[in-house]
Order: structure tokens, then sequence, then C-alpha cells
């Protein structure tokens, strides 16, 4: 499944589970195309609302819709979705209506550039009540938290990004969101615990034999896709043991959840936290593999901020 | 639906009435919005009273007609109302924006009391009142939705999104009210952000709009009547109203949009509107 953009999955996953949530109806702005929704939308258009270019009005509308016992599941691009329509989502949040928000195009979006690359999204989100915030590692993890948030009454943010996703679990994988998906074991005690968060997971494994090799180092990965509410007494009790922790997320590391799990991490149970994301900028053009080395998502960077963490 | 004068009347002393309610819970609270209640009150209650299907001993009825206050900070006058038809009881009222209170500053969504949604950030509730308007469409559900909105409130970017989405959906289920009384917080509408020609605005938009004499109960009921009866088009009806209305002091001036009247302003508003309900009666 690996080679198929995260929006396809999504696309198939409504029209494939049109007729199990009767009451689902799919908003738009103006992106059906983009985000692969138009399928649904040719096989239900009576369940599938296009509001233009107006995220405003769409995320007000899925309010009016949630209060009339619909779910609907409003869909734009990451950035346009929570940034634009921010305070409709607050208030969606704020009345804990059964809305949920998939976005796509999260991170380093590659040739549109900065202007709509959402690196910002989980601040905006991970702060707002009732909101569950979640973003998924790889396809077969998308269907299963898309499963999940459509059984589960309330908000949710389900962050996707805009291309394909590694694969980092089995076909038989399941969504615990109380669970801890550790997805490479390391010993009793690890001198890296390393957190991946949406693609940050796929980047954990791709480097991790040669990290452990080359530094002599073992190493322990999660992939953290609950971003809120994270269980934290569970969380705690699996990297309690490591000595130091290295989250990896495409968002920027002001307020992302490098920031949330400092905060858990020093509460609970101190130890030395680095965050592998963006710095302070609003991404740029690029392809996909250009922009991952430039802000450092390449095995050299990592393996100098391990080093830096090993040392301290 | 025709009205006789002595429904009329009564209609009016129920209003009056009211009014010394929201003046009431404004004093008490010593913080709301007096002017923006005392102005719109009369479409609350005549949709309240003689136009919407509703039953508080069932407020989650599937087929209610919605009611959505998106000029949130006449909360007042929405209290008011719901406890005048049986939602809220009349001793909570004067808890409004109390510690604890079930009656926030700002309507919190509670479908027990009969309020929908909450609102009070302006134009969020009207694109909400899309979504219900499309929902009942969906259900083939026989149901209006009904959103009253400020006329300051136009300003919001919003409205003129739900606007074009309500006439290209053709939501003929939906009716906004609009309380046109011509003053938002810092002044004139048309000084701050002019609205004017406005119904030609909403015509170009797409929808049926209809003007009436917000304080003619008669202009108000037929205007309601109209708009129910319109189809493959949604309806606005643009109300001239007046702020702070049947308080002379709180008339035609921003300086009671925000702000609560001191006790010795209560007392002299309580009997301005206490002479005008005396007058009405003696012509029952």
């Amino acid at each position: 499944m690996s080679n198929i953009p995260a929006r396809d999955i999504l696309g198939k996953f409504l029209v494939e589970n049109g007729d199990k949530y009767e009451n689902m109806v799919v908003l738009s702005a103006d992106l059906s195309l983009s985000i692969k929704t138009d399928i649904f939308a040719q096989k239900y258009p009576e369940r599938f609302f296009n509001f233009g270019i107006a995220e405003q009005n769409m995320i007000g509308a899925s309010m009016g819709f949630a209060i009339s016992n619909k779910m609907p599941i409003v869909c734009g691009f990451s950035l346009f979705t929570t940034g634009r329509a921010w305070e409709f989502i607050r208030l969606a949040c704020h009345d804990n209506l059964n809305i949920k928000f998939v976005t796509t195009h999260a991170g380093l979006v590659g040739g549109d550039g900065s202007t709509h690359s959402a690196l910002e999204d989980l601040s905006l989100m991970s702060c707002l009540p009732n909101l569950n915030v979640l973003v998924p590692g790889d396809n077969v993890e998308i269907e299963k938290i898309l499963e999940y948030a459509f059984n589960t009454p309330g908000p949710f943010y389900i962050r996707l990004p805009r291309g394909s996703l590694e694969d980092i679990h089995k076909k038989d994988f399941t969504f615990n969101p109380n669970s801890i998906d550790i997805i490479k074991e390391g010993n009793e005690i690890n001198d890296i615990c390393m957190i991946g968060v949406g693609s940050g997971s796929s980047i954990a494994i791709q480097s991790v034999s040669k990290l452990e090799k080359d530094l002599n180092i073992s190493i322990k990965i999660i992939n953290q896709s609950v971003v809120k509410p994270i269980n934290i007494k569970n969380f705690i009790s699996r990297i309690k043991n490591d000595k130091c922790i290295l989250v990896i997320e495409e968002h920027n590391t002001y307020c992302g959840f490098g920031s949330i799990i400092s905060r858990i991490v020093s509460e609970n149970c101190p130890k030395y936290i680095k965050t592998l994301g963006i710095e302070n900028s609003f991404g740029q053009s690029g392809s996909r593999i250009e922009l991952l080395d430039y802000y450092g998502f390449n095995y050299e960077n990592i393996k100098k901020i391990i080093l830096d963490l090993i040392k301290s | 639906m025709e009205i006789s004068q002595t429904e009329e009347k009564e209609l009016s002393v129920d209003i009056l009435e009211i009014k010394k309610e929201i003046l009431k819970m404004i004093w008490l609270a010593q913080s709301g919005h007096p002017g923006g209640s005392l102005s719109c009150i009369s479409l609350i209650y005549i949709l309240y009273k003689n136009i919407m299907n509703i039953d508080s001993n069932n407020p989650n009825w599937e087929d209610r007609d919605i009611f959505i206050l998106s000029k949130g900070h006449a909360a007042p006058a929405l209290y008011a109302v719901l406890s005048k038809v049986g939602f809220i009881k009349k001793e909570d009222l004067f808890t409004l924006r109390k510690f604890g209170s079930k009656l926030q500053g700002h309507p919190t969504k509670n479908l027990k009391l009969g309020i929908e949604i909450s609102t009070g950030s302006l134009g969020m509730g009207f694109s909400t009142s899309i979504g219900c308007a499309l929902a009942a469409k969906l259900d083939n559900k026989d149901k209006k939705i009904f959103a009253l909105l400020g006329d300051g409130e136009l300003n919001e970017g919003v409205i003129w999104e739900a606007a074009m989405a309500a006439s290209h959906y053709k939501l003929d289920n939906l009716i906004a009210v609009i309380d046109r009384n011509g003053i938002q917080s810092d002044g004139s509408t048309e000084e701050i952000m002019a609205l004017e020609p406005l119904a030609d605005k909403w015509k170009a938009f797409g929808w049926h709009v209809i003007e009436i004499d917000g304080s003619n109960i008669k202009d108000i009921i037929n205007g309601f009547e109209k708009a129910c009866n319109t189809f493959r088009k949604p309806t606005v009806i643009i109300s001239y109203l007046i702020k702070g209305s049947d308080v002379s002091f709180m008339e035609h001036t921003k300086k009671y949009h925000g702000k609560p009247p001191n006790k010795e302003e209560y007392e002299i508003a309580i009997t301005e509107i206490d002479k005008q309900i005396k007058r009405i009666q003696g012509d029952l």
C-alpha cells in the first residue's frame, strides 16, 4: 500500500463506507479533486456538499449538519482548514459536535511552497478541548484511524500528508488510542527512544539499523499517532526506562508534538528530549526529498542530534 | 394568519413585559447588551409564539423548526423568550452571566433549554443555519430554519459566503432575519462600514427580500408568512427596528450597545415601559 497517496486512501475509505455510515455527509471547499473526495461525490451526490472556496462557511455549515444528526466529514487542505477557519473549529469543539476534520497536504507540501505548507496545524488543533488529534503513520493506520473516528462520537482532527506514507504496520494492525504503538522494540533499557509522528515514524525506521550499528546504541521506536488525548500513564510506562527521547515530526518545533511531550515527560519522568522538526520556518518549494534533506530529516543530522543527546 | 386587534395588543404587552425581564437580567448582571436585545425582541417572541413549530416538553423533537440567534449578544432576549415559552425557569433568568449559571453571557448549546448551538462570535450562527437547512432538505423534512442576524454582523465575510451557498442550494427552508437597527458597537452602521443598499445586495445574492417595520406586529407576522411560502430561494427579512426601543434614553444610541443600566436608569426604564403597558391595557 505504500505507493498509494494518503488522499487516495481517504477517498477510497469514504466511498467504500458510504452505506455503512448512512448519516455521513462529505463537505468540500473546491478541493474534491485534490483530496479525492470526488469519488464519494459521484457515488453519493446527495450527500456531498461543495461550498466553493469558503472554508469558514463549510465548517459553520458542518456544525448545522452535526446538530441535525448528520456526521459531517470536513475535507480540505490542512492549512486552510485549520488556519482560515480556526475559530469555527473551536466552536465545533466547544459544543463537542460529531464532526470529523480530515485534512491532507500537512507538513512539507512540496512544489506548492511555503504559503501552502501546514507546519502549525498541530499547535492550532492541540489546544482545543474535546478535540481528538490523530496523525496516522502509514496507510494501514489511516484506514484504522478513520474507522475509529467514525465510530467514536465527538470532534476529530485527522492529519494526512499530500503524498504517500511508507508502510510501518502489518495489515492486521489494530488501532487503540490508549495503547502505545511500538514499531521497533528495543532492549529493557534503551539509549534512545525515537518517537515518530506521521511521516516521522518511517523516517525513524529508515535510519535505525545504521544508527544502532554506527553508534553502538540501542533504539526503540514509537509511532505516536495520538497527539491528543495522550494516555499519559501508558505512555510514561513505555518510555520511563529509556535514557533520552528524540521526536521526529514534520511540524514547526514551536508548539508541535515535541513541545507537548516535553511537558508530559518533564512532569512525569524528566529526561533529555530533542525534537527534529521545522525550526521557525514556513517551508519552501522543492521536491519532497530536497525539502526533507534541507530541514534535517536525513541520516547525518539525526545521528548528530542523537550524539548530542547521548553526550547530555 | 390574521390576528385580531385584541391579540395584537396582547402580543404588544407580552413584548413589553419581556423587555422588563431583559432589563432586569442585565441590570442584575451589571453587564450585557441591552440595546440589541430590546431591538429584536419582537421578532424572536413572535417567531416562538406564532410561527415556529416547537415543543418545550420535547426539545429533541426531530421535526422541530430551528432558531439560531446568530447575533448571540442578544442572549437576554432569547433567554427571556425561552422562559416565556417554557424552556427556561423564570427564576433562572436572573442568574444571567453569574458564575455557575447555565445562562452564559452568550448562548451556549443546551437543547433542554432550547438553545440549539453556541453563538456570539458573529457570523458563525448564520453559516450553521445553512447546514441545518441542507440537512433538513436531505431528510425531506418540512421544517424551517430561522437565523437572526444583527446588521453590524453583516460586516463579517462569512455572512456573504453563507448567503452565496444558501441561494446556490436554493434553501427555501431558510429564513434570515436582520435586526436593521442601524447602530453597531462603534456607531452608525453606515459610518462604520456602509451596508446600503442592503436589500439590493441580498437580491444580487439570489435571495427573496422582504422589508418590514419590525415594530409592527402584523407586519412581522405577514413577513414571516410570506417567507415561509417562498419557494426555490431563501428569504431574508430586513426588519427596520430601533436600537434600545421603548426606553427613551437607550433609543438610537450606541451608548447602551454593551453597557448595563445603573439602578436609577433601570428604574426609569421600567417606569417608562410600565406606562406603555398601562396605555395599551387601557385600550384593551
